[in-house]
């Protein structure tokens, strides 16, 4: 920068505001009141920015980006029965959603039959309850499996080892052979053993192994299946900052990379079909930093560290999700306006993929009615603002771009962290990432206690509370145990047995447990016996919440 | 004082318990934090802790089957300790876990100082009877 352009900021500067009149980004990274030229002196274009769809991706993973293909208008379901929420994703699809997005109930998740009494309260309740291979059959009743891109937010690696064979033995009846298949699953040993919590989670090691078998089996079977997606959207809900978002999303990717090639598969076999899954806050512009400075570690990431020669293994894709965690139940109906702001960043960003939370979603599920007013936010950005018209517009901002750097350079520190406690696994099973999350939650807590933090609504512009319908889920779990019931007397129990009895053996051994499970649900076995096999080979441990 | 904080049953959201189990210490309590818990386990570690309070956690839909069961066993087994519910409780459901016997309720975006008000109430009743005796 010349000198005289570098005195006139700082005489403009003192001029206006304090030395110490900094703000910080909601990560705490400092914020000037204005960015010039200075601010990106060290930028390089070519090395730091590139082009879309070429190295480093940092403007984008895809060359021609929202001007050939929108993002999928991708909206979360799931509630009930499989009856319930097949009518749910008929209805979105008829509003123009463009893929699916699944989520199961409580006990699906965690590997409990509807009829298992610790089901009692939780069947059906915060997505569809699956018990065995038929539930998966009629949930996709109808869609066609070939041409919808469906995403199964199953979460729990314990939960996808169990549901991806029945979506292929579905699929495989349905007569869609598993190179078919396009989707992702969600299958992310932090959300096992960190960010959620169950009465027996899977310990950290073992939730690992079966998400890597399952990576594993995909990779080599269905070549169009996203078989991971490393979730950074609850790791934000639970109470991470961007910067920890980011940190613990890549650290867990460096790992599985590891645990792949271990197993002998190439980096470039494994790289192009790992998918990411980030939040979009509050802090709009830190959140496209945050997307911005994903693909660029990323791509050296693959390239530096783990070698990988073809240039789709350099690419980090990501879906997004509007922050839950920042919707309010108070004057819910602003909430329409939080995430339209939300989702601006994502596209701002360059998501391929997004769900924009119901204004409802502080209360309970979304009705219909908010749903597709959420689904219609997506398609106001779209379709109306021309932010599409052309890619990357923030890039060359010296302000985003120069948080882009600071974004990065927090994050490859955070990075360095997880390696100094042994990697994300062993970080994970000594409550160090439990304390890094309740740390950043606490500090926000106290934000918005003491009024530094501001939200409409909460601890500012406060009305009286006025009652408002909320979606009333349905009883499923009678509907469902009786069915389950139905089904284990009619099944060939002594073939159940037999495959839970070979799947034991493999699980003893270490072997690829993904053939064995398969088998086991085209036997009949449901969820939740297959995963107490899970328990009781693999282990369970009590997650380092809270210290006594 | 003492209290004890759990989660109900299957559900999968630690934040509030967790920051509900900070604010408590932070208060002077003693906090066992218990994670996931159905109703019977949960008053089997009451009856072993003897508690001053106990809060349990729900954003999952469960406190409607899960709270009165645990009221129910609670009042049975002899545990008289107040209990607070938090999480994703809709309004409409409060009179009816405020019936069960609950002794208050944390909906989302209740303030934390209200959980603080309502220990320093506590912790004033404790003195109170203790002096009565």
């Amino acid at each position: 920068m010349e000198a005289p352009l570098k005195a006139e900021f700082a005489r403009w500067r003192a001029k206006h505001f304090a030395p110490d009149d900094d703000r910080t980004t909601a990560a705490g990274i400092p914020v000037k009141p204005l960015y010039g030229p200075e601010d990106v002196a060290e930028l390089d274009y070519g090395r730091d920015l590139g082009l879309p769809g070429e190295p480093p991706f940092t403007r984008g993973p895809y060359p021609t980006m929202y001007r050939r293909r929108a993002w999928t208008l991708r909206p979360l379901a799931g509630y009930g029965t499989p009856e319930d929420t097949n009518e749910r994703l008929r209805y979105l699809l008829a509003k123009g959603a463009t893929g699916l997005n699944i989520t199961f109930d409580y006990p699906s998740l965690r590997g409990y039959d509807s009829d298992a009494p610790e089901a009692r309260a939780d069947a059906g309740l915060g997505g569809v309850a699956i018990d065995y291979l038929d539930d998966v059959a009629r949930l996709f009743a109808g869609i066609p499996l070939d041409q919808v891109s469906v995403s199964l937010v199953t979460c729990n690696p314990g939960m996808a080892a169990i549901t991806m064979p029945m979506y292929v033995a579905a699929a495989r009846a349905a007569g869609v052979p598993p190179d078919r298949l396009a989707g992702t699953c969600q299958n992310d040993f932090l959300m096992e053993c960190a960010v959620t919590t169950a009465p027996q989670p899977l310990a950290p090691a073992a939730s690992f192994r079966l998400s890597c078998d399952t990576v594993e089996y995909c990779l080599r079977h269905l070549p169009r299946w996203n078989p991971i997606s490393f979730v950074g959207y609850n790791l934000e809900e639970a109470g991470a900052t961007a910067v920890q978002e980011l940190g613990l999303v890549l650290a867990h990717a460096r790992a599985v990379m590891r645990e792949l090639q271990r197993r002998g598969l190439e980096p470039d076999q494994a790289a192009p079909r790992l998918s990411f899954f980030f939040s979009a806050s509050n802090d709009l512009f830190e959140q496209v930093a945050k997307y911005r400075a994903a693909r660029r570690i990323w791509h050296r990431m693959m390239r530096e560290e783990f070698g990988a020669q073809d240039s789709r293994s350099w690419v980090l894709r990501f879906h997004v999700q509007t922050s839950g965690v920042a919707l309010t139940a108070q004057q819910p109906e602003v909430n329409v306006v939080r995430s339209a702001y939300h989702a601006l960043a994502a596209v701002l960003g360059g998501a391929q993929s997004l769900h924009v939370s119901a204004f409802d979603e502080a209360l309970g599920l979304p009705t219909e009615e908010t749903i597709t007013l959420a689904l219609r936010t997506q398609q106001v950005l779209l379709h109306e603002t021309n932010v599409t018209a052309t890619i990357d517009p923030l890039g060359g901002s010296y302000y985003v771009e120069r948080l882009t750097g600071e974004m990065e350079a927090r994050a490859l520190d955070f990075l360095g962290a997880v390696e100094a406690e042994g990697g994300i696994v062993v970080a994970t099973e000594r409550g160090w990432v439990h304390a890094e999350l309740a740390r950043s939650a606490y500090e926000h807590q106290l934000g918005v206690k003491d009024g530094r933090l501001k939200v409409v609504g909460v601890n500012c512009f406060v009305e009286p509370d006025r009652p408002r319908p909320v979606f009333a889920q349905p009883v499923a779990a009678p509907r469902q145990g009786e069915r389950l019931q139905r089904w284990r007397q009619v099944r060939d129990g002594d073939a159940v047995e037999r495959a839970l009895d070979r799947l034991e053996v493999v699980l003893s051994s270490g072997d690829n447990t993904f053939s064995a499970v398969l088998e086991a649900v085209e036997a009949g076995a449901t969820l939740g016996e297959v995963h107490r096999r899970f328990r009781e080979i693999l282990g369970v441990w009590a997650m380092p919440l809270f210290g006594r | 004082m003492k209290a004890l904080v759990a989660i109900l049953g299957l559900d999968s959201h630690w934040r509030g318990s967790v920051m509900v189990a900070r604010v408590l210490r932070d208060g002077g309590l003693a906090v066992v934090y218990l994670g996931n818990q159905f109703p019977e386990q949960l008053v089997a570690q009451a009856l072993q802790e003897d508690p001053d309070l106990i809060a349990v956690s729900s954003l999952s839909g469960s406190h409607r089957t899960l709270v009165p069961e645990l009221m129910r066993l609670l009042v049975a087994r002899g545990v008289d300790a107040p209990v607070l519910v938090g999480g994703a409780i809709p309004p409409q459901d409060i009179p009816v876990l405020r019936q069960a016997g609950v002794a208050e309720v944390f909906p989302p975006g209740r303030p934390l100082g209200d959980l603080t008000a309502f220990v320093r109430g506590l912790e004033a009743g404790e003195r109170g009877r203790v002096a009565s005796q």
